[in-house]
């Protein structure tokens, strides 16, 4: 039998892997488990961060907003301080899983998991996340983009927990975009994603821009090529398609069971013309 | 109630084999389709993905326990009167479902169910039927809330 | 309680009392007496068997698609802990060979391995864990083989074989007709197409999976609750290949979760026999996981259709020439069948008067071939109903009127030559869509697409032959009991998989007899109680056995009717009439329960079999006795015209499939609602088949091995259906009516194919219509222009 721990607090986690420092963590399971079943882990317990309040639920300070990373994606879905402040992050939620693995799932888990794929990780990347890691007796900060260092890699040293989530208020976006590409419409594996915020002027001038790309490299794809170009410009089809080589060349896309390489280059350049979609300015 | 199971043990197989409430499924055991959905403090989880240890202190609700006193749940009884059901293995996990959607929004759109079923993967009926069913399962709700 | 009495109580009379009681009528939409059960999580599937004292069955797979088997290696599985027995082909004393038509299939590989999920080693343990602790050990020494994992190379003279004992090499079964004056009509032909289409291998994923659960008891009797499609034939197909007397053997099928062909045949049957004779007189069980499923169980086959149309320039169809190739894996698995059905409907729902069909199905080392509703025609109307599409687009016709101006009546011949003699809708099923707001409204519906998007409406005229063909006997056994209790006790002889044939057949039963549905009860599929009636399958199920419950109800009333007449003095029957829970002499209303009646029935009185045998056509369109015992031709079709409304995104390529109609023509409707669900999720396969699902195999490994990585619709991909019957009335049908189980799965391929060419005036053919596909089609279109 493997052991399962449910420690009720942060000093009860530290507690257990002082005993077990070998133990598998996990929040929501939802991905955790499902490595169990194939086989790909054989870790000799578990400990389940669940029931820990101290790294749940989305709080306000001044500079910032903070969210527990065992928050549930659900949880973040109905949360109205995420809705108002970070409705990119709200959208690329909504489309993650299906309803009981938002129940389940946590955005801890999506980051810690990173897959090329994770579909909070976009939005979080444009909202330039940073990231709590914890120790028992230090914590830290990095920059996400810094976190994840690879698919299915994060810079986590031995008993490391992420525990906190934190976006930086911003000045207000006029046009929070996120667009999820997959073989079907619900609970589908992202094959591209694109993730977008633009500051658009009255006249339809772009102020400001920050995208991200899902599914197209090892990790989240930015490029500041593409929003330098887009910068100063209208919101218009022509422009959208004139940074697409810039974007080809940004995406480094594999081929896998879901879809080819090329499809994925071409639709990643594709989906910025989406944002013609927004409009008509003024 | 109180059971004694390692905590290791899959809440799907502690459900099916150690309490014999075989109405919550597995189909895939991943997390893919949903047939073992049951309600865990009210909300829909994948029993599947869950561990007996996760249950402690828990309100569970499993397709056996949705009926009160003979009387069906207002989905179960819409999803029998309209076509809902055919081989019925995903329906315990469709009524769970359904019935988590409509607690949190009582009057849904059609795509609000579409959306809020596409966890429970259905084989036989082409979902419609289904929808038409949680429509109206809505709607006997909220005239009984109003009176 | 002993495992026999929780499997008698199990099986015994078992309807969950009716919550509600429910007249039974005639063309209703009588709610199906299994919904309440289901919905409330009462209903025992083979699945959910579990017993005291019960061990777990699980089989050691080939994991490679052609090898030799030099060994298996099992010191080390026995030592764990929770093993009781591990089983090789050494423990088999029969033939070791099962099939439907060609025995090719071992229960445990003793030669060589012909696919991944070929079973090998068979483990019996207590506990789930210490079974896959077990196989996990167990290590199996193979010589690899090459495999041969494409059709058409199959048939190459030095492609490698598959069964060396086959005469005709990595052929199955081969098809070649020639009606009218072949190849010879081409010259008359003003215009001829040719293009070459494939379609993917499909995946049933039905919601439950594989599963059984087996006992031998003190007497030596086996007894086996599987989801299977056949219990009777799969009792003489497992005896006859371990060596069994088949009247010790009992097969019970209760409902299952979803079939669709993949348990048209033996899946667990055989092992857990096996199982169940070497555990020491404890139950066991065995339950494939969804990845076994996909690695072991059968597939659509995948086709690879070589299609040559030719035409007069006034849109008559003139020539049609053809050539299948059908990848039916390693075994039979009715992959004959598949190909004769493909064959005969290959020219589709039109009169032409001259055709070349040749098919062949392939021996491979890719996934089975086996039954998948549709059963060859979802592939080969792909195909036709593209080529009418793209001769009407040659000849400037409407695709409409062309369909019209070639379809079968009743009284011409089909394709192959049959003269269609039964109810023929065809025409009718085009007026109809002809007449739907769906197709007038086309036109300002496809102007009105948003940026980026791109729409197009497509439609395809479908048909679907139901039976077994001339050779093999359509067959059911209808029982019906008058209970001692006074209720009417319907032995179903066809399983119920989801179509809810049980429920129909009260719903017939009951409305010939006078009852309302509470007084109603059935006995599923059980080899010791019903009647042999065939399999669930050619949609068949209800036509056959309904035939024959109406002719075993129909005596059952005369009898009660007789009985009471002569307790009554009444003058005869036609003074009485059968109310619920009685008989009442019309003249003075004096009424006697039946319950009461029962007692003054003797017990051979109150039981009434009755069999039917459906009618087969005696036209001789093929010599071939090959491919008459395998179906050709069949005598009774359905008809369908089928319209798609997508939208179509020029940035993603993703098809959005707006709207969906099917008008259909199967006879008379018994129940709108069983109807309709049928036609709903017949749309469903194949709207997947069109779009997403590809049961990707390459060099004989599966590269789609989940449901994460095979994708099938949820909730949020289907449009709305509108499905409208035509009516037609078939006089050999019960009250009328045709099969309705497999037609709409045929429409879906070519009506999205059509709608794609009409949105983009691009044509891809090869399915599924990948949003990747149709970038590429755009592009290439984009670069030759």
């Amino acid at each position: 039998m493997t052991e399962i721990f449910l420690p009720r607090s942060l000093e009860g986690l530290w507690d257990i892997q002082d005993g077990y420092p070998e133990a598998a963590v996990y929040a929501g399971g939802t991905d955790l488990l499902v490595r169990l079943r194939s086989g790909l882990e054989k870790p000799s317990c578990l400990v389940c961060l669940e029931r820990i309040e101290a790294l749940k639920g989305v709080h306000e300070s001044a500079q910032e907003i903070v969210i527990g990373a065992a928050t549930t994606h659900s949880q973040i879905l109905e949360s109205p301080v995420i809705k108002q402040h970070f409705p990119i992050l709200t959208k690329g939620v909504s489309v993650l899983g299906s309803p009981p693995i938002r129940h389940m799932g946590t955005i801890g888990g999506n980051i810690v998991t990173a897959s090329p794929a994770g579909d909070s990780l976009p939005p979080l990347y444009v909202l330039e996340a940073e990231v709590e890691i914890r120790l028992k007796n230090s914590s830290r900060r990095a920059a996400l983009a810094d976190f994840i260092l690879g698919p299915g890699e994060v810079d986590l040293k031995g008993g490391e927990i992420l525990t906190k989530i934190l976006l930086k208020r911003s000045p207000r976006w006029t046009i929070h975009h996120y667009e999820k590409v997959g073989r079907r419409k619900a609970q589908a594996c992202a094959v591209a994603s694109m993730a977008a915020l633009l500051q658009v002027s009255q006249t339809g001038r772009i102020e400001r821009a920050r995208l991200a790309w899902g599914s197209v490299g090892p990790t989240v794809v930015i490029s500041r090529e593409v929003e330098e170009k887009l910068v100063g410009q209208p919101m218009s089809l022509e422009i959208f398609k004139s940074v697409s080589d810039v974007v080809k060349k940004a995406v480094s896309p594999i081929d896998d069971i879901r879809a080819g390489a090329e499809y994925r280059r071409t639709v990643a350049a594709a989906l910025v013309q989406r944002l013609a979609e927004y409009g008509p300015w003024p | 109630m109180e059971i004694d199971a390692p905590t290791d043990r899959r809440v799907v197989d502690l459900l099916r084999e150690d309490l014999l409430l075989t109405g919550t499924k597995e189909s895939c055991g991943a997390g893919d389709c949903g047939a073992c959905t049951i309600l865990v403090d009210g909300e829909t989880r994948l029993s599947c993905l869950m561990l007996a240890a996760q249950l402690e202190g828990r309100d569970i609700l499993t397709i056996e326990g949705l009926s009160r006193d003979g009387a069906l749940h207002p989905v179960q009884n819409a999803f029998v009167e309209h076509g809902a059901v055919q081989c019925g293995f995903c329906t315990p996990g469709m009524a769970l479902a359904s019935v988590d959607l409509l607690n949190r929004n009582p009057d849904p759109t059609r795509e609000e169910i579409r959306d809020a079923l596409a966890g429970n993967l259905c084989r036989c009926t082409g979902y419609q039927k289904i929808v038409d069913s949680v429509e109206i399962a809505a709607v006997a709700l909220r005239s009984k809330a109003g009176s | 309680m002993k495992d026999q009495d929780q499997l008698a109580e199990y099986t015994s009379a078992r309807s969950a009392p009716p919550v509600r009681n429910r007249p039974l009528a005639i063309g209703v939409a009588v709610v199906r007496s299994d919904a309440h059960e289901k919905v409330t999580g009462q209903t025992k599937y083979a699945a959910d068997y579990y017993s005291r004292n019960m061990l777990w069955a699980g089989v050691k797979r080939a994991g490679v698609p052609h090898a030799r088997l030099q060994g298996i290696e099992t010191d080390r599985a026995a030592q764990v802990p929770g093993v009781v027995r591990i089983l090789t082909h050494k423990d088999i004393s029969g033939p070791n060979r099962q099939g439907v038509i060609r025995k090719d299939q071992p229960v445990l590989v003793d030669d060589k391995v012909r696919h991944c999920g070929d079973a090998v080693a068979l483990v019996i343990a207590e506990t789930k864990t210490s079974l896959r602790n077990a196989l996990d050990l167990i290590a199996l020494d193979l010589a690899p083989l090459p495999a041969v994992t494409n059709a058409e190379q199959a048939l190459e003279k030095d492609s490698p074989l598959v069964h060396e004992d086959n005469a005709e090499g990595n052929v199955l079964l081969k098809g070649d007709l020639k009606i009218g004056a072949g190849q010879e009509a081409e010259k008359e032909c003003d215009v001829v197409l040719e293009a070459c289409f494939e379609t993917p291998r499909q995946e049933h994923a039905y919601l439950e999976t594989e599963a059984g659960w087996a006992c031998v008891d003190e007497d030596g009797k086996l007894s086996i609750v599987c989801s299977t499609q056949t219990p009777f034939r799969d009792r003489m197909e497992l005896a006859e290949a371990l060596g069994l007397d088949s009247s010790r053997i009992r097969i019970i099928a209760p409902y299952l979760g979803g079939a669709f062909g993949g348990k048209d045949g033996v899946t667990v049957q055989s092992l857990l026999a096996l199982a169940a004779m070497n555990s020491g007189g404890r139950p066991v069980k065995m339950w494939w996981d969804r990845e076994e499923s996909f690695l072991s169980g059968t597939k659509r086959h995948c086709a690879r259709m070589y299609y040559r149309l030719g035409a007069k320039s006034d849109g008559s169809l003139h020539l049609l020439e053809v050539r299948l190739y059908l990848d039916t894996g390693p075994y039979d698995h009715l992959g004959g069948v598949v190909l004769a059905l493909a064959l005969e409907h290959a020219g589709g729902p039109y009169r032409i008067p001259n055709a070349v069909l040749k098919g062949w199905a392939v021996y491979t080392n890719n996934p089975i071939g086996g039954a998948f509703r549709g059963f060859g025609v979802p592939q080969v109307t792909a195909a036709m109903e593209q080529m009418i599409d793209m001769l009407a687009a040659k000849l400037e016709m409407d695709p409409l009127e062309i369909r019209l101006k070639n379809a079968v009546k009743r009284g011409a011949k089909n394709c192959v030559g049959k003269t269609l003699v039964s109810s023929t809708g065809a025409v009718e099923c085009l007026e109809t869509l002809s007449k739907h707001q769906l197709w007038k409204g086309r036109e300002a519906w496809k102007s009105a697409a948003g940026q980026f998007k791109h729409r197009g409406v497509g439609i395809a005229s479908v048909m679907q032959a139901s039976g077994y063909g001339p050779v093999v006997p359509d067959v059911a056994n209808a029982k019906i009991e008058l209970t001692t209790a006074g209720r009417i006790r319907v032995y179903c002889g066809v399983v119920d998989m989801g179509q809810g044939n049980a429920g129909t057949n009260l719903q017939i039963a009951g409305s010939i007899l006078g009852q309302d549905s509470c007084n109603m009860e059935l006995i599923l599929p059980d080899t010791d109680l019903t009647l042999p009636s065939g399999s669930a399958s050619a949609s068949r199920c209800t036509y056959t056995f309904a035939n024959a419950l109406i002719g075993a109800a129909e005596i059952l009333k005369e009898r009660i009717l007789q009985r009471s007449a002569d307790m009554l003095m009444a003058r005869g029957a036609e003074e009485l009439a059968l109310v619920p829970g009685g008989v009442r002499r019309l003249t003075d209303g004096r009424e006697l329960s039946l319950e009461f009646l029962a007692q003054f029935l003797n017990d051979s009185e109150r039981v009434v079999t009755y069999r039917f045998r459906a009618p087969i056509a005696p036209d001789h369109v093929t010599l071939d006795e090959g491919l008459r015992l395998h179906g050709m031709p069949h005598t009774l079709f359905s008809y369908g015209a089928h319209l798609a409304w997508i939208e179509i995104d020029e940035l993603t390529g993703q098809v959005d499939v707006k709207r969906y109609l099917a008008v259909s023509d199967c006879g008379k409707v018994i129940n709108p609602e069983t109807y309709e669900q049928q036609i709903h999720g017949g749309i469903a396969h194949g709207l997947g088949l069109a779009l997403s699902e590809d049961f990707e195999a390459v060099d004989g490994k599966i590269m789609t091995p989940d449901l994460m990585t095979y994708i099938i619709p949820t909730a949020s991909d289907l449009p709305k259906i509108d499905s409208v019957p035509v009516e037609i009335y078939e006089p050999t049908g019960p009250f009328g009516l045709k099969g309705v189980g497999e037609i709409a799965t045929n429409g879906p391929l070519p009506a999205i194919a059509n709608a794609v060419a009409d949105a983009l005036g691009i044509r891809v053919f090869r399915f599924p219509l990948t949003p990747e596909r149709i970038l590429e089609a755009l592009k290439n279109k984009r670069q030759e222009t």
